[in-house]
C-alpha cells in the first residue's frame, strides 16, 4: 500500500530534469534574439493574407494533407498484412512452425528503427523526386510500426474462441479471421487513427527537408524572417491538425475503441472484450468509411501525380568514390553516441515531466488550461527543426537547444494524451477528494494522475525511443550528436559514412526499442 | 432500414457520384500530365516539359516571382513548355538533378560541382557577371570585440568566438569561407563551444550575429549588400570585418542529354537566351534585376576547378 501512494509523484519526477535544464540556460542564452522572437509573435496576429502567399500555402497544405492520407493507408495495410505475418499466433495455427514469425518480426524492427525523413532522403537518390518517395518514406516505417502493434496484439488476445472453433473442424484462415478479427478491430482503428495524426506531423516534416508540401514554405519563410507569410502557413496548418484531431477523437467515441494510453497487451483483454459488441453495431459505419476513403485516396493519388510505376524505375547511383572506412572509424563516435543519448533523454524526460506539472499548475484556472492547450497544440504543430531555428534566435546550439526543439513538440503530443486520458479516468475519485476538503491540485494528482501514473510513465519510456529516433531532425542546428554528422554527411554525399552512421542509428534505436519494452512492461505489470 | 441507415446510404451515394467524376477525369492542364511526376525514361521526347529548379538562397517570395518569369521567358524563346520545380534543400536539388527531374539549376558553386561529377556530361552552361569573381562578407557584433582588419591573418582573431556559416553545402557561406579560415590558421574546432553553427540561411544568419546569438558569421556578400540597401541591416549592431578573395559562384547547369531531347543545338539555345537577356526588354529587365546581375555571361566547368579543389580539401566532395 505504501508503494501506492508514492505513485502520483512518479508522474512528476521526469520534471526534475528542469533542474539542470534551469542551470544551463542562462549560459545559454542570450539577450539580443528576443525582439526577432517578439516579432515572431506578433506576426502570429498579424498574417498575410496575400492572395499570392495564401495561394501557396493552401496548395502547399493540400500537398501535405494528400501525402499524409496516402501514406497512413499505404501504412495500415502494410501494417496489417506484415502484422498478421510476423504473429506467432497466426504462425502456430497455419503451419505449426513459430520461426518465421520470428524472423520476420525481426526483419521488421530495421525498416522501423530508421526515421522516415532518412527513408525519405534515401528514396529520393533511388527514384527521383517523386511525389510517391514522401509517400513511401511515411508508409516503410509506420508500416512496420502498425505490424509490430498489430502482431503484439494478436498474441495478447485471449485465444479461447479460436480453440473452440479450430476443434470444431474449421479451417485455420477462416477461424482466424473470425476469433480474432472483431477483438483486434478496436485496436487496430483506434491505432490507426492516431497513426493519421503522425502521418501529418511527420508530412509536414519531409516537406521541411525539401520533399514537398507546405513544411518547404514553412521553412523558407522562417529562414527569411518573414514571419507574416510564415503564420499564413501555420494558422492553415493548425486549423488542419484539429480538424483531423477532432474527427479521430469523435469516431473514436462513436465506434467506443479503446483510448491510446491503454494500448498495451495487459489493457486489451478488457478491453477488447468490452468493444467487441460495440464494434458489431457500428460495422455498417465502418464499412461505409471504408467505401470512402478509397475514392478519397483515389482522387487524391490522382490530383498529386502519384505514380506507384515511378517507383519502379531506379535511378543510376552516383559515381561512387572507394570507400574510406579509416576516415569513417577517425569519427568522434563516443562523443556523438554520447550526444545523441544525453539530447534524447533530456528531451524526453521534459516532454513526459512537464506535462502533468503544467496541467497541475494551471488548474485552478480555466483560462490557464486552454492556453495550455493551445500551446501544446502549436508544439505538436511545428516540426521539431523548426521550433530548433526559432531557438536560435535565442540560445546558442547545441545538445540542450536540441532537445529543448524535441521535448516542446513531444510535449504537445503527450500533454494531449494526457489531457484525454485524465478526462476518462479518476473523475469520482477526484470529486471525492474536492468534497473532502483537498485542493484542486491534490486533487487532480491523487484523484486522477495516480491511476494514470504507470500507462503514462510506460507511454512516456515509448516517446523516448521516438525521439531517439527523431534526434536526426533537429542536426540542423548543429546539435553535434548523430543527427548533426550524418545531415552533414548526407550533403557530402559520403556514401560509407551515412551507411555507418544510420547503421549506429539503428542499433542504438533497437537498443532503445528494447530497453523502453523492459521499462515499460514493468511500469505495466507493477 | 431505419431512418438513420437510410440517411448514410443517401449520403455516402451522393459522396461517391461526387468524387468519381474528379478521380476519374482527365486533368484540365494538358503540360501538367508529362510534367515532374514522371521518370525521364518514360517521357516521350516531343514537347517535353524543360523543369528549371533552384536552390534556396532567396526568399520564397522572391523566387516564385523570378523563376516563374524566367520560365515564361525560356518558353516563349525555346517554343518549349517551361515549369519551376522548387525545391527546399541543397541535397535535394543535387539529387533530383541527378535522377533527370530537372534539366536546368540554378547551383552555387559547390553544389554545381557535386551535380556534375554525379551526372558526368553535365556543364555549366551560363552565369551572371558578378559570378566570376563573387566574395563573402565575415560579418561580427561589435560587443564581440572584433574589428574590421585587412589582411587575411586577422581571421585568427575568430579563435573562441562563437561562429556561425550559412547552410551546409552553401559555396559563400561555408565552403570558401572554411577555406579561407583553414588557410588563415583557424581550425572549426578553435570557436567557442568546438564547433562553428549553422543558421540555414544568409537572412536567419544576419539576424542571428546581430541579435548577439554568434559573435561573427559570414555571409554572400551579395545578400549582405542587398540587406544594406533595404535598411534591413542594424549597422550598430553588425558590422562587415573582412571581404573574402573572389572566386566562381553560382551557375546554370544542364543536363547533358537536352539535344537528343528537344533537337540538335538546344543548349546552345539555353544558352544563347541567357546571355542574350537584355535591360531593353520589360520582362528581361525584370528579370536581371531579380537576379541582381547586369548580364548573363557563357560558364564553364574548368572554372570550378578551385571550388572542386576546395570542396575535395574539406570533406564536402568526395
Amino acid at each position: 500500500m505504501s508503494a501506492r501512494v508514492g505513485t502520483p509523484l512518479w508522474v512528476l519526477l521526469p520534471a526534475l530534469a528542469l533542474v539542470p535544464l534551469a542551470l544551463l540556460l542562462p549560459g545559454l542564452s542570450h539577450g539580443g534574439g528576443w525582439s526577432l522572437v517578439g516579432r515572431f509573435a506578433l506576426a502570429a496576429l498579424r498574417p498575410s493574407l496575400d492572395p499570392l502567399v495564401l495561394g501557396s500555402a493552401l496548395r502547399g497544405l493540400g500537398v501535405t494533407v494528400g501525402m499524409a492520407l496516402l501514406g497512413w493507408a499505404l501504412s495500415l495495410v502494410l501494417g496489417l498484412v506484415l502484422g498478421a505475418l510476423s504473429s506467432r499466433l497466426v504462425w502456430r495455427q497455419c503451419s505449426g512452425r513459430l520461426w518465421p514469425a520470428e524472423l520476420i518480426r525481426r526483419l521488421l524492427a530495421l525498416p522501423r528503427s530508421i526515421h522516415e525523413l532518412l527513408w525519405g532522403l534515401i528514396l529520393l537518390q533511388l527514384v527521383g523526386l517523386q511525389p510517391a518517395v514522401a509517400v513511401l518514406a511515411i508508409a516503410i516505417p509506420f508500416g512496420a510500426l502498425v505490424a509490430r502493434v498489430v502482431s503484439d496484439q494478436l498474441d495478447a488476445l485471449p485465444t479461447s474462441s479460436l480453440a473452440a472453433l479450430r476443434t470444431g473442424g474449421v479451417a485455420a484462415p477462416a477461424a482466424l479471421l473470425t476469433a480474432m478479427g472483431p477483438p483486434l478491430l478496436p485496436q487496430v482503428l483506434s491505432y490507426g487513427g492516431y497513426r493519421l495524426e503522425c502521418a501529418l506531423r511527420s508530412a509536414t516534416l519531409l516537406g521541411v527537408f525539401g520533399l514537398g508540401g507546405l513544411g518547404t514554405e514553412l521553412r523558407l519563410t522562417l529562414q527569411s524572417l518573414l514571419f507574416s507569410e510564415l503564420w499564413t502557413g501555420l494558422w492553415l496548418l493548425l486549423a488542419a491538425m484539429l480538424l483531423l484531431e477532432r474527427l479521430v477523437g469523435w469516431l473514436r467515441l462513436r465506434w467506443t475503441m479503446p483510448p491510446r494510453l491503454s494500448l498495451s497487451p495487459q489493457a486489451t483483454e478488457a478491453s477488447g472484450r468490452d468493444t467487441a459488441s460495440a464494434v458489431g453495431r457500428s460495422g455498417r459505419e465502418l464499412l461505409l468509411g471504408a467505401a470512402l476513403l478509397l475514392p478519397v485516396l483515389v482522387a487524391v493519388a490522382w490530383s498529386l501525380e502519384v505514380d506507384p510505376r515511378s517507383l519502379l524505375r531506379w535511378q543510376p547511383l552516383p559515381p561512387l568514390p572507394p570507400a574510406d572506412w579509416g576516415a569513417v572509424a577517425a569519427l568522434p563516435w563516443p562523443t556523438l553516441v554520447g550526444n545523441t543519448l544525453s539530447l534524447t533523454l533530456l528531451a524526453a524526460a521534459l516532454a513526459v515531466g512537464v506535462a502533468p506539472l503544467l496541467l497541475l499548475l494551471v488548474r485552478p484556472w480555466p483560462l490557464g488550461r486552454a492556453a495550455v492547450q493551445g500551446l501544446w497544440a502549436l508544439g505538436r504543430l511545428w516540426p521539431p527543426p523548426l521550433i530548433a531555428l526559432l531557438l536560435l534566435f535565442v540560445l546558442h546550439p547545441g545538445v540542450v537547444t536540441g532537445a529543448l526543439a524535441l521535448a516542446l513538440h513531444n510535449l504537445g503530443v503527450l500533454g494531449r494524451l494526457l489531457l484525454e486520458s485524465a478526462e476518462h479516468r479518476g473523475e469520482t475519485t477526484e470529486q471525492a477528494l474536492l468534497s473532502a476538503g483537498s485542493g484542486p491540485r491534490l486533487a487532480l494528482l491523487y484523484g486522477r494522475f495516480s491511476a494514470l501514473a504507470r500507462p503514462y510513465l510506460a507511454y512516456g519510456a515509448y516517446r523516448a525511443d521516438v525521439i531517439l529516433r527523431e534526434s536526426v531532425v533537429v542536426g540542423l542546428v548543429g546539435a553535434t550528436g548523430l543527427g548533426s554528422q550524418l545531415l552533414e554527411a548526407l550533403s557530402s554525399f559520403a556514401v560509407d559514412e551515412l551507411a555507418a552512421l544510420m547503421l549506429v542509428y539503428a542499433a542504438l534505436t533497437l537498443l532503445g526499442e528494447d530497453l523502453s519494452d523492459r521499462l515499460r512492461r514493468r511500469l505495466l505489470a507493477g | 432500414m431505419t431512418t438513420r441507415e437510410r440517411w448514410a446510404v443517401a449520403l455516402a451515394g451522393l459522396l461517391l457520384i461526387g468524387l468519381l467524376p474528379t478521380a476519374c477525369s482527365p486533368r484540365t492542364d494538358g503540360n501538367a500530365g508529362a510534367d515532374g511526376a514522371t521518370s525521364e525514361a518514360a517521357r516521350p521526347n516531343e514537347k517535353r516539359v524543360l523543369r528549371i529548379g533552384a536552390i534556396p538562397d532567396q526568399n520564397p517570395e522572391k523566387l516564385n516571382r523570378l523563376y516563374g518569369l524566367v520560365a515564361d521567358e525560356l518558353s516563349e524563346q525555346l517554343e518549349v513548355p517551361v515549369r519551376f520545380v522548387p525545391v527546399t534543400d541543397y541535397t535535394a536539388a543535387v539529387s533530383a538533378f541527378r535522377t533527370g527531374d530537372l534539366d536546368l539549376v540554378w547551383f552555387g558553386g559547390l553544389t554545381g560541382v557535386q551535380a556534375w561529377l554525379q551526372k558526368p556530361g553535365a556543364r555549366a552552361l551560363a552565369q551572371r557577371d558578378i559570378d566570376r569573381s563573387f566574395h563573402s562578407v565575415f560579418i561580427a557584433n561589435p560587443r564581440s570585440g572584433l574589428t574590421p582588419f585587412e589582411d587575411q591573418s586577422g581571421l585568427q582573431q575568430l579563435k573562441g568566438k562563437r561562429f556561425t556559416f550559412g547552410s551546409e553545402s552553401s559555396t559563400s557561406g561555408r565552403l570558401m569561407p572554411q577555406y579561407y579560415l583553414t588557410q588563415a590558421g583557424v581550425a572549426l574546432s578553435d570557436f567557442a563551444g568546438g564547433n562553428p553553427g549553422f543558421s540555414g540561411s544568409h537572412d536567419a544568419l544576419i539576424a542571428l550575429v546581430q541579435s548577439g546569438t554568434y559573435d561573427a558569421g559570414v555571409v554572400n556578400e551579395e545578400v549582405w549588400l542587398s540587406r544594406l540597401r533595404e535598411g534591413k541591416v542594424d549597422t550598430d549592431q553588425v558590422v562587415a570585418i573582412w571581404r573574402t578573395p573572389g572566386y566562381a559562384n553560382y551557375t546554370w547547369v544542364v543536363q547533358p542529354n537536352l539535344d537528343e531531347e528537344y533537337g540538335r543545338g538546344f543548349s546552345e539555345r539555353l544558352e544563347r537566351a541567357f546571355t542574350s537577356l537584355s535591360p531593353d526588354n520589360p520582362r528581361q529587365a525584370q528579370i536581371l534585376e531579380l537576379f541582381g546581375a547586369e548580364t548573363f555571361v557563357p560558364a564553364s566547368n574548368e572554372q570550378y576547378e578551385a571550388i572542386e579543389a576546395v570542396g575535395r580539401q574539406i570533406g564536402k566532395i568526395r
